[in-house]
C-alpha cells in the first residue's frame, strides 16, 4: 500500500499559519435555516420525552388532557374577541407555569410560529382593498381608484381598525391553539398520548402513521443535521447562494430515496413481525380521583372561557 | 487572540472539554488530550460515550459548552471558524470521514466528490484531477468513477468518503468508526491505507470500539467511561491488557459458552481474549 500512496499526500500543506483579517464568512441563510429547523425538532423530541418532570399538568391522565385540548381548542375557534382570547391565553400560560416548564423557551418557539402562521400570513387583510372599514393608518395615495374584474383598488392604501383586529385576532387563536398542543405535547410522553387517543377510538391505521412519523421525524432530523456537518466539514470557504441550493436539491433527492428505502424496510420488518392492520397497546391505567377532579375543574374552566367575553 | 502552545509538536489540544446535548444532556465532561503530529491515536469507549461528538469537536463542527481547542496553537471555536483565512488554514488541514458514508457524499459521481475539496481550495482543474486520479488509483475506484454515490457498495462508498477527504491532503485524518459494517477484506484494506497514510507523516485520530481495530494499529489509546470521561491514555498494548479497565467501561464482557459437554466462562470482547477462567 505504501508505495501506491500518491506523491502530493506526500507533501505537507502550505505554511504554518494563515492571513488574518481576511474577512468574515457568511453562510447562506437557506443552509443555516435547514440545520436550525433540525436542531428545532430535535429539541422538540427531546422535550417530549422529559415530560416526566414532575408538575402539574404532568400528573393528569393523557385522555383528560386530550380531551381538554379538543375542548379548549373549540373554544378558541368560536370566540370572536379579543379579550376572550387574551384570557384563554392568560389561563394557559398559568397552566405552563404550573406544570414546570421553561417558559422563555416554551414561548419563544410559540411566538415564532404564532407569527409566521398567524401574523405575516393575516396581514395582508389589514389593508382596506381587502377589509373594509375605519382607516387607521394611511400608507399610500394614488392619483386614482383602479378596478380589475372583481377587485377594486382604493385610491388611498392604508390599515383599517377592522383589519388589523382580524389579523390580532387570528394570530392570537394561532398562538392558544399552538400553546394548548404543546402544553399538552410536552406533559406528555408519546406512549400515553397513543393510549389516550386509542381510548378515545381514533382509528388504528391513524394512530400507526402518527407513532411511525414521530419515530421517523426524530431519524429524519438527526439524518439532516448529520449532513449539514458533513458539508461544514469540507467547506473552506464562503458557500455560495447558488451552490447552497443546488446541495440542498441533491441532498432533498437523496431524503428522498432513503426515506422510500427505509419505508420499505420498516414495513418488511413489521410484517416480519406479525403485523396487521390493528395496533394493540396495553398498561391502560385506570383514571383516579384526582384526574376526575382537575378533568372537571378544567371543564369548568373551559365552560367559564365560554361564557365570558 | 491566538495562543502559541511551547511545545509545537501537539497538533490538537483539548483542554477541559465538556459538552450536553440540547443544552440537557451530558455527552462529554472535563476532556484533556493531547496528540501530537503524525501520530496515531485511538478514541475507544462504548455506545453512546461521546465519541463522534469528540471528534466531531476536533473537527470544529460543534463547540464546546466549556473548555478549550486548539489546532496547533491556534484555538477552535465559531468565532475563529469564522474568520476566511482561519477557515480555510483549518479546513486544508483537517480532514472527517464520517460514520455514515451516505452523508458525507453529496456529488453527483465520484469524480466529482474527489474534486470538490481540490477546487474548492482554489487548486487548478489540471492538479485536481490529477489528485482525484492518483486516489482514485491507490483506493481502486476508477471503474466506479462516473458513478452517483447511492450506486455503491458499502466499502466502496467509505472509501469514496476516505478519497473525498484524502484529495485535499489534511494533515490531520478524523475516522468516525471506520470498519463499521465493513467486510473483512475491506477492513483490512483500511488499515493497510491507515498505516501507510501514517508513514505518509498524516496525524491519524480513530474513534471506535473495535478493539481488534486498536490494536493493529497499535495506536495511542483514550478510553471513554460510561460517565463521559477520559478513563486512562496509554499505549494501544498497556490498555488492551487491562481487562479491569475494559471490564469497567463495558467494551469487554464476561459470559458462559460451550465446548461440546463443558460450559466455559470467560471474558468476551469480540476481540483476542480468549483466556478460559474456570
Amino acid at each position: 500500500m505504501a508505495n501506491r500512496i500518491p506523491p502530493f499526500l506526500l507533501n505537507t500543506s502550505s505554511p504554518g499559519s494563515f492571513k488574518k483579517d481576511m474577512g468574515k464568512v457568511k453562510i447562506p441563510f437557506i443552509e443555516k435555516g435547514i440545520n436550525y429547523l433540525a436542531g428545532v425538532i430535535k429539541k422538540g423530541y427531546a422535550q417530549s420525552e422529559l415530560s416526566f418532570q414532575y408538575g402539574f399538568f404532568q400528573k393528569v391522565d393523557a385522555r383528560v388532557k386530550i380531551l381538554f385540548l379538543l375542548f379548549l381548542i373549540i373554544i378558541v375557534s368560536m370566540k370572536k374577541d379579543l379579550l376572550s382570547e387574551i384570557y384563554i391565553w392568560i389561563f394557559v400560560f398559568l397552566l405552563s407555569l404550573l406544570s414546570r416548564l421553561n417558559i422563555v423557551a416554551f414561548y419563544k418557539k410559540i411566538f415564532f410560529l404564532g407569527l409566521i402562521f398567524g401574523f405575516l400570513i393575516a396581514l395582508p387583510s389589514a389593508f382596506n382593498f381587502i377589509t373594509r372599514g375605519e382607516m387607521i393608518i394611511s400608507i399610500v395615495k394614488l392619483p386614482r381608484s383602479y378596478t380589475f374584474w372583481v377587485y377594486h383598488l382604493p385610491a388611498e392604501i392604508g390599515i383599517t381598525k377592522e383589519g388589523i383586529y382580524g389579523v390580532l385576532m387570528l394570530t392570537m387563536r394561532v398562538i392558544n391553539s399552538l400553546s394548548l398542543s404543546f402544553l399538552v405535547l410536552y406533559t406528555t410522553p408519546f406512549p400515553e398520548i397513543l393510549r389516550a387517543l386509542k381510548v378515545l377510538r381514533v382509528p388504528d391505521t391513524f394512530l400507526i402513521i402518527i407513532a411511525l412519523c414521530y419515530k421517523y421525524i426524530f431519524l429524519f432530523a438527526k439524518t439532516v443535521e448529520n449532513m449539514y456537518l458533513a458539508k461544514k466539514s469540507r467547506t473552506v470557504r464562503e458557500p455560495k447562494n447558488r451552490e447552497a441550493r443546488e446541495w440542498i436539491i441533491e441532498r432533498m433527492a437523496f431524503i428522498f430515496r432513503r426515506t422510500q428505502l427505509r419505508c420499505e424496510e420498516v414495513y418488511g420488518a413489521m410484517i416480519g413481525r406479525g403485523f396487521s392492520d390493528r395496533l394493540k397497546l396495553y398498561g391502560f391505567r385506570k383514571m383516579g380521583i384526582r384526574d376526575w377532579c382537575v378533568g372537571f375543574s378544567l371543564f369548568g374552566m373551559g365552560v367559564l372561557l365560554l361564557w365570558i367575553g | 487572540m491566538d495562543r502559541m502552545r511551547s511545545d509545537l509538536e501537539k497538533i490538537l489540544c483539548l483542554e477541559r472539554v465538556s459538552y450536553n446535548y440540547l443544552d440537557t444532556i451530558c455527552a462529554l465532561s472535563d476532556i484533556d488530550l493531547d496528540i501530537g503530529v503524525g501520530e496515531r491515536f485511538a478514541i475507544i469507549g462504548a455506545n453512546g460515550t461521546g465519541k463522534t461528538t469528540l471528534l466531531q469537536m476536533m473537527n470544529g463542527l460543534i463547540y464546546p459548552s466549556s473548555g478549550r481547542l486548539f489546532f496547533k496553537g491556534h484555538p477552535i471555536s465559531k468565532q475563529t471558524l469564522k474568520d476566511k483565512g482561519f477557515l480555510r488554514f483549518f479546513r486544508e488541514r483537517v480532514g472527517f470521514v464520517f460514520q455514515d458514508s451516505d452523508v458525507q457524499l453529496f456529488c453527483p459521481t465520484v469524480l466529482d466528490e474527489l474534486l470538490y475539496g481540490p477546487l474548492q481550495l482554489d487548486i487548478n482543474e489540471r492538479e485536481a484531477l490529477d489528485r482525484a486520479f492518483e486516489v482514485m488509483e491507490m483506493l481502486r475506484l476508477e471503474n466506479v468513477k462516473d458513478r452517483p454515490s447511492y450506486m455503491l457498495s458499502g466499502g466502496e462508498k467509505k472509501k469514496v468518503a476516505i478519497g473525498s477527504v484524502l484529495t485535499m491532503n489534511p494533515e490531520v485524518l478524523l475516522f468516525d468508526e471506520p470498519t463499521n459494517g465493513l467486510d473483512p477484506k475491506t477492513q483490512c484494506f483500511l488499515v493497510e491505507l491507515m498505516f501507510a497514510l501514517n508513514e505518509a507523516g498524516k496525524t491519524l485520530v480513530v474513534a471506535t470500539h473495535d478493539l481488534s481495530l486498536v490494536d493493529e494499529l497499535q495506536a495511542k489509546v483514550a478510553v471513554l467511561s460510561e460517565e463521559h470521561r477520559i478513563e486512562k491514555t496509554g499505549g494501544a498494548s498497556e490498555i488492551l491488557e487491562d481487562e479491569d479497565l475494559l471490564l469497567s467501561v463495558n467494551l469487554i464482557h464476561e459470559h458462559i459458552h460451550r465446548h461440546g459437554e463443558i460450559a466455559h466462562k470467560h471474558i468476551h470482547s469480540h476481540y483476542l481474549f480468549h483466556r478460559h477462567k474456570e
